[in-house]
């Protein structure tokens, strides 16, 4: 069986169209119901049992071999600034002064359960592993920097300072320490077990159970756990998260719920577009023919109406006629009477003449 | 003349004595213990003009140097002066209004006229929007102290403060046993012709004092900032010892449960507590810590199953409830959360979980069979326990331990563990409450030793805690988590100021941190 041009394209429109159905279908129920890769791996930052010595600091400054900052790790005059996320600096460690008592918050990537930067990337280079990680692909990185303006925790850095071959730096959860069975170089290095690794289920128990057992210590809330549609890196605080600058006013949303309205728009264009000119072809096509048909039609009308006209008048001429013969032959017979009557009238007379 | 009492409570709760003046830009408003805002006129609608800033001891002032009395402003009524200005009762807007200017502008005026200093006269003047003062007014309690001093000034008369309301012939009359503390009925809000803790305290009090000014040695209050002032309140003579409130309360009773025997005939299995009345009312600066709707027993609402009128709260919940400091538990547990001296230990102590079958004993002390639970019988099973801080003798607590197993960058930790214990057990000095519920050797050693059984010899640290991160244990810290948690966290709540590294850290030497990595290579 040979395919028409039109069947093809009657095909794909209708495969396109289902296609959207269906992706529609099953995104809403994804954003409802995705709460990461099960089995996922997580940290617990426990913020009330750090003790601010920035081991993780360090630790991170090793494993990834990054430069040695100017200062020293062990250095306290560091933490009298609020220090941002910087290309050599995957986390930093900042203080903050609550109520007269110092309160050390670890800042890095919270590597989204449905990640911001993925979701803005449009080739792909952000992925969300299985184990958790969110990590970067600088092969297929064009530079656009979409990610950092997406990121809400304002985690992507850039290296504005390489002119040739600048990439997009960030935590990557220690995803190649994962893979060998090794700890994230912050986790290891915690002193305090501030930070514990493990399958984020256990934690948002283990963080449940200590909200649960110490109501004074804990606020009640356990950041990450929703926020953006949950992170993988979560937070246990006694004094509210803002204080701390750990945002609050982002919602539960995952970023790409937000901008994939937008965003599912485009491969229903792409896939209904021929449709879409087939269907203008088509209407072209079947207007012309309508028009002939029409034409057609009004002359077989025009040509019955001058036929029925021409009927009408040499109907009304026939019986034009008729009457004018009625009318003649009326005349005639009357004629003929007056003459008989005149005759019988002459005859009578002489008769009469004739009798007397 | 309920009428009376309640209209003028009506225009007493008018006056906002608290409001705080809005913060002007300039020099900080002076704060006043005798501020009162005048905003009356509220009862009639929205105010037409700013309320009136009035600083009541200024005035007082005034009128003294003038001879003049307090009825020169304050209605009289049962040979008492009432609060509100020349009026018992807000009649109509007109009529109010008319009050306070013919009387303040009218005194005002006449001062002005002789020459003298005098309060305003003009519109703004008194009605500011912007306000001059900020209200520095503390409430003062009547401390047990205060309440020894006023028996003694009045010969234990009690019947000169304490009350009964008969509510058939509307009247007060006074019962003698039966006191309480006014607020139990002196609530926040006048209720008909009961009146609110604000205004009887204030016609009570300083009506008594102004009859008492000339007879006294030392004349009682009547200034507002005199009783309401943080600078005066610190003034006031304490009382050392103070004396027992009397009211034959016991010193020792058996806390009862209010049922002799339960339906089936079955005596009650728990023991009775026998409980310290004495000794508690020195820990309390009010019997309503306790006694907190009436003078009564704690049974008496407070029934095995939970009465209507404890609203459900049964007897085991109301002495046992942890987030609160009315139950015997609640408040144990605050002393020694908020006490340094405990705090190191037992912030530890999960705030919600169950107290152990261990401690029930101290309080519910066993009673043999057939003693019967007389007051007698709680002061000697009281004074039976044991009171001296018992430990383990210096030979049988080791004097140092040596912490070194996971030392990478830094040298192994000298422990100084005798140190640590004598210095837990002379906390516990003779806090009463530590020294009940510390009566066994082994619990001086608990704190840290926490899930360990209560021995001489109690397991060590790393019999539990292993390498961290055992997926299979995860609320249980590793060995390293375990030691900085539990020794950073005493010292920091304690206020021990070793909480840096090399506080406990020595670091390593150079040379035999170079000789590790060597040995390592």
């Amino acid at each position: 069986m040979s395919i028409s041009r039109r069947n093809f394209l009657g095909w794909m429109g209708a495969a396109g169209l289902a296609a959207s159905l269906v992706d529609k279908q099953a995104h809403a129920a994804s954003t409802k119901e995705f709460a990461g890769h099960k089995g996922s791996y997580g940290v617990l930052h426990d913020i009330t049992r750090c003790v601010g010595c920035r081991s993780c600091e360090e630790a991170c400054n090793t494993v990834n071999n990054l430069p040695k900052p100017a200062k020293s790790f062990t250095d306290e005059s560091v933490l009298n600034k609020k220090r941002k996320l910087t290309t050599t600096e995957y986390t930093v460690v900042n203080e903050s002064v609550q109520k007269g008592s110092q309160i050390f918050t670890k800042i890095q990537c919270n590597h989204c359960l449905e990640p911001a930067c993925a979701s803005v990337c449009f080739v792909n280079a952000f992925q969300k592993l299985p184990n958790g990680a969110v990590v970067y692909d600088a092969s297929v990185c064009v530079g656009c920097r979409y990610c950092m303006m997406a990121c809400p925790f304002e985690v992507p850095t850039y290296e504005y300072d390489d002119p040739y071959t600048p990439e997009v730096v960030k935590c990557t959860l220690c995803a190649p320490r994962l893979e060998k069975g090794l700890l994230p170089g912050c986790v290891a290095s915690c002193p305090t077990e501030s930070l514990l690794f493990g399958k984020r289920e256990d934690l948002l128990k283990i963080a449940r159970r200590r909200i649960e057992k110490f109501p004074h210590r804990y606020i009640d809330h356990i950041y990450g756990e929703q926020e953006m549609g949950g992170t993988s890196w979560l937070y246990l605080s006694g004094v509210p998260f803002k204080d701390l600058g750990l945002r609050e006013d982002l919602g539960n949303t995952p970023a790409p719920k937000l901008t994939s309205g937008a965003l599912h728009l485009i491969p229903m264009v792409v896939s209904l577009w021929p449709v879409f000119l087939a269907g203008m072809y088509g209407m072209t096509k079947r207007r012309n023919t309508i028009a002939n048909e029409e034409k057609a039609l009004a002359v077989a009308i025009a040509i019955e109406q001058t036929e029925n006209k021409a009927a009408e008048a040499l109907s009304q001429a026939m019986e034009k006629a008729r009457k004018e013969k009625e009318n003649i032959l009326k005349r005639v017979e009357r004629t003929r009477e007056n003459r008989v009557k005149k005759a019988l009238k002459q005859s009578s007379s002489t008769n009469s003449e004739e009798g007397a | 003349m309920a009428g009376i009492i309640s209209s003028s409570m009506v225009l007493f709760s008018g006056t906002n004595v608290m409001t705080n003046a809005q913060d002007g830009v300039g020099a900080a408003p002076e704060a006043r213990a005798d501020l009162i805002i005048i905003d009356n006129m509220k009862s009639f609608g929205p105010l037409e003009k700013a309320t009136v800033e009035f600083l009541h001891d200024t005035h007082t002032k005034a009128l003294a140097k003038n001879n003049e009395s307090c009825g020169i402003c304050h209605p009289v009524a049962k040979e008492q002066f009432y609060p509100g200005f020349k009026r018992l009762k807000n009649t109509s807007r007109e009529e109010v209004m008319n009050i306070y200017h013919d009387g303040c502008i009218g005194c005002h005026g006449e001062m002005r006229l002789k020459g003298e200093q005098s309060g305003p006269v003009e519109c703004d003047d008194c009605h500011m929007e912007k306000k001059k003062y900020n209200s520095s007014h503390l409430a003062i309690g009547f401390d047990k102290s205060l309440h020894a001093r006023h028996v003694q000034a009045h010969e234990n008369k009690c019947d000169q403060c304490h009350h009964e309301y008969d509510e058939k012939t509307r009247t007060l009359f006074y019962a003698r046993g039966k006191e309480g503390t006014c607020r139990y009925c002196h609530t926040e809000q006048t209720k008909d012709n009961l009146l609110s803790m604000r205004v009887s305290s204030h016609i009570a009090c300083i009506n008594c004092h102004i009859n008492n000014q000339a007879k006294n040695p030392l004349p009682p209050p009547v200034k507002c900032s005199q009783c309401h002032d943080a600078s005066y309140q610190n003034t006031i003579k304490k009382l050392d010892p103070i004396p027992r409130l009397e009211r034959n309360q016991p010193d020792m009773v058996m806390i009862t449960t209010g049922e002799k025997d339960l339906d089936s005939g079955v005596k009650i299995q728990m023991s009775l507590v026998p409980f310290n009345h004495k000794a508690h009312e020195g820990y309390n600066d009010t019997c309503r810590v306790c006694h907190h709707q009436e003078m009564k027993q704690c049974s008496d609402c407070h029934t095995l199953g939970g009465s209507d009128a404890a609203k459900g709260l049964s007897l085991e919940l109301a002495m046992h409830k942890k987030d609160t400091d009315r139950s015997c538990v609640g408040c144990h547990a605050n002393q020694y959360t908020k006490n340094r001296n405990c705090s190191g230990c037992h912030q530890f102590t999960p705030t919600t979980a169950r107290m152990s079958n261990r401690s029930c004993q101290v309080c519910h002390i066993p009673i043999p069979k057939g003693v019967e639970l007389t007051d007698h019988t709680a002061q000697l099973l009281l004074e039976g326990r044991p009171e001296k801080p018992a430990t383990y003798t210096q030979e049988e607590i080791p004097e140092k331990i040596i912490i070194g197993k996971l030392s990478k960058k830094y040298a192994s930790v000298e422990f100084p563990h005798r140190k640590i214990i004598n210095k837990i057990a002379e906390n516990m000095g003779d806090n009463k409450l530590a020294l009940h519920f510390h009566a066994e050797k082994a619990t001086t050693c608990s704190g840290c030793h926490h899930n360990a059984p209560l021995t001489k010899q109690p397991s060590g640290c790393s019999s539990c805690h292993a390498k961290a991160f055992n997926d299979r244990d995860m609320h249980k810290p590793g060995i390293v988590g375990a030691y900085h948690l539990q020794c950073m966290e005493c010292h920091t709540t304690m206020k021990i100021n070793i909480v840096g590294c090399k506080d406990c850290h020595k670091e390593k030497s150079p040379q035999s941190s170079a000789l590790l990595q060597r040995e390592k290579e």
